[in-house]
């Protein structure tokens, strides 16, 4: 069985009498993506600082590819990529000053910033200083630079968030790329959809504890109902709404009974989304 | 300590620090901007006499002396006050009247009256001084040899080697010439901490104390450079250089440790900008000591550019040798161990 990329035992951190993450544990098996999702404030940035070496954990441990982070801080962050929530780049610089910057930090030489910037979609534009790129190719170019070492685990904190349909499916393809290289992939993000997508699992994170991890198949299963929804049309002409639970014994006779004795004018199945679950788990929404 | 990763930084850190408009403009216009004010300086002396007086009892005549044109007189209240004051430089010369002068005159004695001149009152001065006091004493007595005269020099003895003002000056606009590095230090520490950046280094291999190492190099070779530029336009490495040189590399450890400290208390260019200029003003007093002898006492040893002011006006101006800046030297050296570390502390602080 391959080794974990990451594994959380008991982790917890608080500011002065703020328990920003209480005592969770989890584990990321290599070349998995984990969605990592709960509203602001829940722990998560709190833990991904744990996990990368920007804090040590008050109590328990993160291990990262076998190594004990706060143990072997400067080897582990030689084999991860962060990508931060907040733009960090140097502005006053190119795009290809910025990752041969970095390049150099990790020891890669030689090294190609034009391949990379080709991959995020910033050809021609590499020569430019920062300050001059919109918000979308900022976000592109904090992804390229967590690339830069070819990363073995990989820290993604909210990609996507506040970007434009084109530069968001852009990194969701670079995130899907890295998942076939074989890279881990421990990702934030308020995207429900996009946390759907991409990750094998999820983990949905409240008040510093996990609440639930599992795939979002296997939530939506254990939590969220499916449904039938209609619309039928009475003998008046108005249409109403009709809803038919699937998976309980019920089902098949409730089915029956619509279609022979309702006039059914459209009909469409409902999945729970994982807002949905975590709002019925947690009674709050991701988006606060 | 990894070189090739010290060596990235400190290539990033010039190459933001000079894509700022405003440090590039401090950096270079501020030499060129100090080396006019440093050539508009007068390269004379101002040959006005000031001369002290301490007169326990004052002969007549001796009120004569207030009304001469180009002679500024004072009175002092001891011995002690007016020796003090001379070898401060604030007077050339000064005159001590014995208490029991005019009885001596009245019974025909020759009383003793003593001359003391500054480290740097050229002959002339001391010849005027004393022919006017035996003049004066004629004047009273109507005798010619009607006193003894005993001159004593206070301090360095400077015999006709007087330091031009502009000379003086020149410390005190090489240690603000430095300073203000010092300040676009500190404004692009915090700028790095503020916009994230240093988030991002933090996360790579590189060990936080490549990262310092690189921010001392960079704010070392800037502020040294800076100075040594200057120093060595104006004349000021011709005597000692290699103590000015050590004297200013040590400043410059010290600046770029300040500016570690003012980083950490910065938020912006601007706060940056509002705590350099208060630590610039404090490290300037003692070269202002300098430049304006007399201004400051003792407390100004309490301030660790001191040692940088004095040794290396001690030895730009008065050749002094190793043997005579050796103790300044270690003080700053000491002053340099706690200001780095508490530098280092506070930014490791804000970092986390």
């Amino acid at each position: 069985m391959a080794q974990d990329a990451i594994v959380a035992e008991e982790l917890t951190y608080w500011y002065g009498d703020l328990v920003a993450v209480d005592h969770i544990s989890f584990n990321v098996a290599q070349g998995e993506i984990l969605g990592f999702l709960g509203p602001n404030g829940a722990g998560k940035t709190t833990t991904i600082n744990m996990l990368t070496g920007q804090l040590k954990p008050k109590e328990g441990r993160a291990i990262l590819l076998g190594m004990d982070v706060a143990k072997n801080v400067e080897k582990v962050q030689g084999e991860i990529g962060v990508c931060f929530e907040e733009t960090n780049l140097y502005e006053r610089m190119s795009a290809i000053e910025n990752l041969k910057l970095f390049a150099r930090l990790f020891g890669i030489h030689p090294f190609d910033a034009g391949d990379l910037l080709r991959r995020v979609g910033l050809a021609g534009r590499e020569k430019d200083r920062v300050e001059t790129y919109s918000k979308g190719m900022k976000q592109r170019l904090m992804v390229a630079r967590s690339l830069v070492s070819r990363p073995r685990v990989l820290f993604l904190d909210e990609p996507t968030v506040g970007l434009d349909p084109t530069s968001s499916e852009a990194i969701r393809n670079i995130i899907l790329e890295e998942r076939e290289r074989g890279a881990t992939v421990l990702l934030t993000t308020h995207d429900m959809m996009e946390a759907d997508k991409l990750s094998h699992r999820v983990a949905f994170i409240n008040q510093g504890k996990i609440v639930a991890l599992d795939t979002p198949h296997s939530l939506k299963q254990q939590y969220g109902k499916r449904a039938l929804k209609a619309k039928v049309a009475t003998e008046s002409g108005e249409l109403q709404d009709r809803e038919v639970i699937l998976d309980t014994p019920e089902t098949p006779n409730a089915v029956h009974e619509l279609f022979t004795q309702e006039n059914v004018v459209t009909i469409h199945s409902e999945e729970a989304t994982l807002e949905d679950i975590f709002i019925s788990i947690t009674g709050r929404s991701l988006i606060e | 300590m990894n070189l090739g990763v010290i060596k990235a930084l400190v290539a990033k850190d010039f190459s933001l620090f000079f894509r700022n408009r405003f440090y590039t403009l401090i950096t270079v216009l501020g030499i060129v901007f100090y080396l006019i004010i440093y050539f508009v300086m007068p390269s004379s002396v101002d040959e006005e006499l000031k001369i002290g007086l301490y007169a326990p009892v004052i002969p007549p005549v001796f009120e004569l002396i207030q009304a001469e044109e180009g002679l500024k007189f004072e009175i002092f209240d001891s011995d002690e006050a007016l020796k003090e004051a001379i070898t401060d430089r604030a007077y050339e010369a000064g005159v001590a009247l014995p208490a029991d002068i005019m009885e001596k005159f009245a019974s025909g004695q020759k009383p003793r009256i003593t001359l003391y001149f500054s480290a740097d009152a050229p002959d002339e001065i001391k010849d005027a001084v004393e022919t006017m006091v035996r003049e004066l004493a004629y004047l009273q007595t109507g005798q010619t040899l009607a006193i003894e005269v005993s001159a004593e020099i206070l301090g360095r003895d400077m015999l006709g080697e007087q330091i031009p003002i502009r000379d003086r000056l020149r410390l005190l606009l090489a240690i603000m010439l430095i300073m203000f590095e010092m300040m676009g230090l500190a404004s692009l520490i915090s700028e790095e901490v503020e916009q994230g950046t240093i988030r991002a280094l933090l996360v790579t291999p590189m060990s936080v104390h490549d990262l310092f190492a690189a921010k001392l190099i960079m704010g070392v070779s800037l502020a040294f450079t800076q100075g040594v530029l200057f120093l060595a336009i104006v004349g000021g490495l011709n005597n000692q250089p290699l103590i000015i040189l050590t004297a200013l590399l040590l400043g410059s450890v010290m600046f770029t440790g300040t500016g570690f400290l003012i980083a950490s208390l910065s938020k912006d260019m601007m706060t940056s900008m509002g705590w350099g200029i208060s630590a610039l003003l404090i490290y300037s007093i003692p070269a202002f000591g300098i430049v304006f002898p007399g201004t400051i006492t003792d407390w100004a040893k309490a301030i660790p550019s001191y040692y940088l002011a004095d040794t290396i006006h001690q030895a730009s101006n008065f050749s002094a040798g190793w043997g005579d800046t050796w103790l300044n030297l270690l003080i700053l050296l000491g002053f340099n161990l706690i200001i780095v570390w508490g530098g280092i502390m506070a930014l490791r602080r804000k970092f986390q």
